[in-house]
């Protein structure tokens, strides 16, 4: 017998003497039913001994009346009457655990959620609903038996999804505690987004300056294994021990003998359109992101190359590095956590045609522009217009494309950092050509960080950018392909026909275009917006509500450099905090194998989504694995023979819930 | 002196807002027009708007505030329900139909223009058409479309006084003859009203 | 060869169609017939009620009117073709709110019970170039094309309500550039042209003609000049309210806007979609009332349309 099953006998044998206890929660509670009443009504329940309230049971002293109920012996079961269990069911847990009463012979019965946060001009209708909630608690509550949280041990090694200015901060950090870090990245070369910015808001530092400094970090740290063109394909297992498949994609050039000298370049026969520049030059089948790329050895673009084998030639290639027959190799590791920081993509406007994206050539994105006003861009940093190759005379921003727009298709939220780039961009074409009239079209400026505001006001005082206060309506293109706009100054409350040389949207952020299908795979949760979702909005902003799994910068939700450092950094410590305990507690709601019962049919086997059984082929029996179980149900469900009992959640537990859900009960008064 | 003062005394200020209109819109299920942020894409769609004096995002901001003066406005007679600011709104409000109901709580008001008014009153009323082809005043309509062999009179009410009736019976129902009859009472007190006025002034002179 | 199809349909025809531009309603008849679709005439059918003025005034007897005028085809059995833009726009916005707005269709049944009719909202509103473009098909079209117009240039006016609100017409929620009605212009060998602004409102509708004639003057003005900047020989729209807007509008911006207008005063032949159709099915122009054929003064078309007749004479092929 084990430990576990003999105090399941000894528990089974004892009386329960139940203890209740009604919180006010302030007036959350109690000033929407009486919870004296409640009280007295949970007192009058078989097998209750004791019932309190207390304003606060969350509180010291609130706990302080559970443990001296249980020290002095008077209850041995607990039951909470206040908030969610998703709240405050650990806190009051770990009070039984502290007093010295197993853990598990709590149950919390939600009395504000469900009840009065809900019918909150509805007292009557509250307090009958609480009723019942305390009932079905207290019926649960005498079925319990004592369980035993399992501990798993956590594997010092954390797999981050994404190499940008996230994930590496995330990685330099764990590598510098002495963790080992995988470092995915699906591109060829780690720096993100961010290796495609020219200068960064509000103190125009030079991007590739800050970041390349992190990007060489990476490069050097032993303790990152970084895979480069690299992308997850399988995850497995749970919080600690996570088994992952990545797929290192073929580059077809040997990476470690390639010297990165750029010969083969050259002779490329092959042109297609640079990603990295946004379409606006092109690149070869065999190429290489950008200058400072890191890893700086290069890759063919299989679907694009014709192989026609020059760059493969001797004379070409000294160090022979290209190799056709290159096939995809997949790596599986083990570890203990890991940081989803995907970061986004841009906003692709060509569906609001209202702006001509797509169909006038001197309509470009903001971050096309970017690529323009950078020194290593396609035109080195002299920004030039798309039809003629000229510099323009005038330009024009409009804020909010694809943000802030309710309609379908749109996304509501407000992408945060398009305000402050547009100033950014808007100011850096002013200092190369003062003479020319740049224009910002709005509907808000948000200069919320430090230093913004600041940055905003010297934009229009010292650069003389024209911010004009409408939403543009429409584009036109005129025989020179100018572009006309119309928009309403809102402030002048007067129309107005602006003609301009070229016309850049300032585009917002969304969620890499493959969200869903990184979701599914780490079975974490996205918000409405395509954005992964943090497990509590204010005060848990890296977790997700899959333990073990964190996520930082962009792929949380539009932000700028600066918190996105800040949350990578975060991740890093949450992820840190798991991996320096070494262990971690698993919840035992895992199911278990009455043996005598399984006739060893395995339809538990084939059902269950997690591969937590195996089969016993000695005793023929079913078993279940413990940490791997999530405490799913369905093998309990499918089983024939009744042979499977869920923890903490068995069909007699449950039924005496229900049970007591549907019986008729007198319902005095307890309205207020 | 005093030729001065109206000319620049003008004593513009508002003290408070009046959501008597906003309510009303809230009431008909049209409450999306007060996620209105001002962003100015519906007046920067207007056609009428770059050659008229309205402006499709004052007329929905001094609704929301409560300057009755929209009502009385001509500017939101010009809008020509082109649904180009319906489109474009970010906030999806469904700008045109705001406008439409707008000119209902007008016409409710009794504000009217004559040549409308007349419209509705007498041709829509008594034809059931809204551009008639029936009488001698018509007759070289009903002359060319014989030129063309067709009927000189189409198959519509014209040709069903039974279904004028009809028609009329239903507008007495929904109480737009009521809305008609009211319109007419104030128009007759309005010009009443400023005959006697008028009479007065001619007496002082 | 096409394939024969079932096409059914109540004509509701209007008041500006079948009391000021006939040829606009007699068009229609003889494309349809030529199409092998059989019209019904909606008997007592009344103004749709026009959604500028009569939705404006009070949309509750907008909308029982306009029901009324929809069980007119539901006693027939039939959807609903009209070639106006206007009347489109209200029986359409009107079948859609009934359809979503389970009270209002109370509301409206209980008034129409007054006079034994019954809205069931089981007929669908068309318009004639959505039957011709979605229930014909332009293959199908294609197949009664005879003559070829050769060097025809053609100006195409869409108008507003035959696409907006878009959320309540069949396009897909395309509003900003649809192209089905250019389609239909280039299957007779005409070339639709690009001019600017070229989905601007025509300024008739809303309530605006009737209000200040001046303003919606001014609308077509600018439409004009900017057909005439791109160069075409007509103009083509379906609606009958935008055609009387640009074919009596020239005369009005011609004497308003007369020290605004560059060049000689506005001649523009306006042309309704099924009458430049019809002749590319080689139907009888006079079926089509493209000829004149009478004395009287001071009726549509007013700026005559002869000359586009001559032009083509020779170029169908």
């Amino acid at each position: 017998m084990t430990e576990t099953e003999k105090q399941i006998k000894i528990t089974g044998k004892e009386k329960p003497k139940i203890g209740v206890y009604v919180c006010h929660c302030g007036i959350n509670i109690a000033g929407v039913v009486d919870v004296f009443k409640l009280k007295d009504y949970a007192l009058s329940l078989p097998d209750v001994v004791l019932a309190r309230e207390y304003k606060f049971m969350c509180s010291d002293n609130g706990q302080s009346l559970i443990k001296d109920d249980i020290e002095a012996g008077l209850v041995n079961r607990v039951v909470v009457a206040a908030c969610s269990p998703r709240m405050h069911e650990p806190t009051f847990r770990i009070t039984c655990k502290e007093a010295g009463l197993n853990q598990f012979l709590f149950e919390q019965a939600n009395i504000r959620e469900h009840a009065t946060w809900v019918n909150m001009n509805d007292s009557e209708g509250a307090y009958e609903i609480a009723q019942d909630h305390i009932r079905m608690a207290v019926a649960k509550a005498r079925m319990l038996l004592p369980l035993e949280v399992q501990r798993v041990s956590v594997e010092p090694s954390c797999l981050i999804i994404g190499a940008g200015i996230a994930g590496m901060n995330s990685a330099i950090d764990l590598a510098k505690e002495g963790y080992k870090v995988y470092l995915v990245e699906k591109t060829p070369t780690i720096g993100g987004h961010m290796a495609q910015l020219d200068k960064t808001f509000p103190t125009m530092d030079c991007s590739a300056c800050i970041i390349t400094p992190r990007m060489v970090d990476v490069a050097r740290e032993k303790n990152i294994e970084l895979l480069t063109y690299s992308e997850v394909v399988d995850v497995a297992g749970y919080v600690g021990n996570f088994e992952v498949t990545i797929k290192k994609k073929p580059h077809y050039v040997d990476q470690e003998v390639c010297t990165g000298c750029g010969a083969c370049v050259e002779t490329c026969p092959v042109s297609v359109g640079n990603e990295f520049e946004l379409g606006l030059a092109p690149r070869k089948a065999i190429y290489i992101p950008f200058p400072q790329a890191v890893p700086g050895e290069y890759t063919i673009d299989m679907e694009n190359c014709i192989q026609c084998g020059i760059c493969a030639r001797p004379d070409i290639c000294e160090p022979d590095a290209i190799r056709y027959d290159d096939k995809p190799e997949f790596l599986k590791v083990k570890v203990g956590t890991i940081i989803i920081a995907t970061g986004w993509d841009p906003y692709d406007p060509t569906p609001l045609k209202q702006y001509g994206y797509g169909r006038y050539p001197n309509v470009i994105t903001a971050f096309q522009m970017e690529r323009l006003l950078s020194s290593y861009g396609p035109v080195l940093g002299k920004p030039v217009r798309p039809s003629d190759l000229k510099a323009p005379h005038s330009i024009a921003f409009l804020q909010c494309v694809g943000s802030r727009n309710f309609r379908e298709g749109g996304n509501t939220y407000c992408s945060r950092v398009c305000c402050m780039y547009a100033t950014k961009q808007a100011r850096q074409y002013k200092e190369k050509h003062p003479e020319s009239d740049v224009y910002i079209f709005y509907m808000d400026i948000r200069a919320f960080g430090r230093g913004y505001e600041e940055f905003y006001e010297s934009a229009a005082e010292n650069y003389g950018i024209n911010y004009i206060r409408g939403r543009i309506a429409e584009v036109w293109e005129d025989k020179n392909q100018n572009i006309i706009i119309r928009a309403e100054d809102t402030l002048m409350q007067t129309p107005i026909e602006l003609k301009v040389d070229m016309f850049v949207l300032s585009v917002g952020l969304e969620a890499v275009a493959n969200a869903a299908e990184i979701a599914s795979l780490l079975s974490v949760q996205r918000s409405a917006d395509g954005f992964f979702m943090e497990a509590h909005p204010k005060l848990r902003p890296v977790d997700t509500l899959t333990d073990g799994i964190f996520i930082a910068g962009v792929a949380q939700g539009p932000k700028d450099i600066p918190d996105t450092v800040a949350q990578a950094k975060g991740a890093a410590s949450s992820a840190a905090v798991l991996m320096a305990q070494g262990e971690v507690e698993i919840e035992p709601y895992y199911s278990v194998v009455l043996d005598q019962l399984c006739s060893g049919c395995r339809s538990c086997q084939s059902l269950c989504p997690f591969g937590a059984i195996d089969f016993d082929e000695f005793r023929k029996v079913a078993i279940v694995n413990p940490a791997l179980c999530k405490g799913c149900g369905t093998c309990v469900s499918a089983c024939p023979s009744g042979a499977m009992i869920q923890n903490h959640f068995a069909d007699f537990q449950l039924n005496s819930i229900i049970n007591v859900a549907v019986k008729q009960t007198s319902v005095e008064n307890g309205a207020k | 002196m005093s030729e001065n003062v109206d000319k620049y005394i003008k004593r513009k200020v508002y003290t408070s807002t009046n959501s008597r209109i906003a309510n009303k819109f809230v009431e008909a299920g049209l409450e999306k027009m007060r996620a209105c942020i001002n962003c100015g894409t519906c007046s920067g769609s207007c056609p009428s708007g770059r050659r008229t004096a309205i402006r499709t995002r004052s007329i929905i901001r001094r609704a929301l505030t409560g300057d009755e003066s929209v009502l009385e406005d001509i500017d939101i007679w010009l809008c020509s329900t082109c649904y180009y600011c319906y489109e474009r709104c970010p906030r999806d409000i469904p700008v045109t139909d705001m406008i439409i109901k707008l000119r209902n709580i007008a016409v409710e008001e009794g504000h009217i223009l004559d040549s409308h008014f007349g419209l509705a009153n007498n041709i829509f009323w008594t034809t059931g058409h809204g551009v008639p082809a029936n009488g001698e005043a018509n007759k070289k309509w009903q002359d060319l479309r014989e030129s063309f062999g067709l009927p000189p009179l189409p198959p519509t009410v014209h040709m069903h006084p039974e279904a004028v009736k009809e028609c009329q019976d239903l507008m007495r129902s929904v109480g737009f003859r009521k809305l008609m009859d009211n319109i007419e009472e104030k128009k007759a007190k309005e010009k009443a009203e400023s005959e006697k006025e008028e009479g007065a002034e001619e007496k002082q002179k | 060869m096409n394939e024969k199809k079932d096409l059914k349909y109540g004509f509701f025809l209007g008041c500006v169609a079948p009391n000021r531009y006939p040829m606009i309603e007699t068009s229609i008849r003889a494309v349809f017939e030529h199409l092998g679709a059989e019209l019904f005439d909606l008997e007592g059918a009344s103004c749709c009620p026009a959604p500028g003025v009569f939705r404006a005034f009070h949309i509750p007897t907008w909308l029982v009117i306009a029901a009324r005028n929809i069980t007119l085809a539901e006693e027939l059995g039939v959807d609903i073709v009209t070639g106006c833009n206007g009347c489109y726009g209200t029986l359409r916005d009107a079948w859609y709110e009934l359809e979503h707005e389970p009270e209002l269709k109370k509301m409206v049944n209980e008034h129409l019970a007054k006079v034994g009719r019954k809205y069931m909202g089981n007929i669908e509103p068309k318009h004639v170039v959505q039957v011709l473009y979605q229930d014909m098909g332009i293959d199908y079209l294609r197949g009664f094309v005879k003559h070829k117009f050769k060097d025809l240039k053609v100006a195409v006016h869409y108008g507003c309500h035959i696409v907006k609100p878009s959320d309540k017409r069949p396009w897909g929620g395309e509003y900003e550039c649809p192209t089905f009605l250019d389609e239909i212009v280039e299957l007779t060998g005409a070339k639709s042209i690009d001019y600017k602004d070229k989905f601007m409102c025509c300024g008739a509708g809303g309530a605006v003609r009737t209000a200040v004639k001046e303003v919606s003057a001014d609308f077509s003005r600018e439409k004009l000049e900017n057909i005439r900047d791109a160069g075409c020989d007509i103009i083509i729209d379906c609606c009958p309210f935008c055609h009387l807007q640009l074919d009596l509008g020239q005369l009005e911006a011609n004497t308003i806007y007369k020290d605004m207008i560059i060049g000689k005063p506005y001649k523009i032949p306006v042309v309704y979609i099924t009458q430049l159709l019809g002749l590319a099915f080689g139907i009888d122009p006079n079926r089509l009332g493209l000829v004149k054929n009478h004395d009287l003064k001071g009726v549509s078309p007013f700026i005559p349309i002869e000359s586009f007749l001559e032009k083509v004479k020779d170029q169908l092929t």
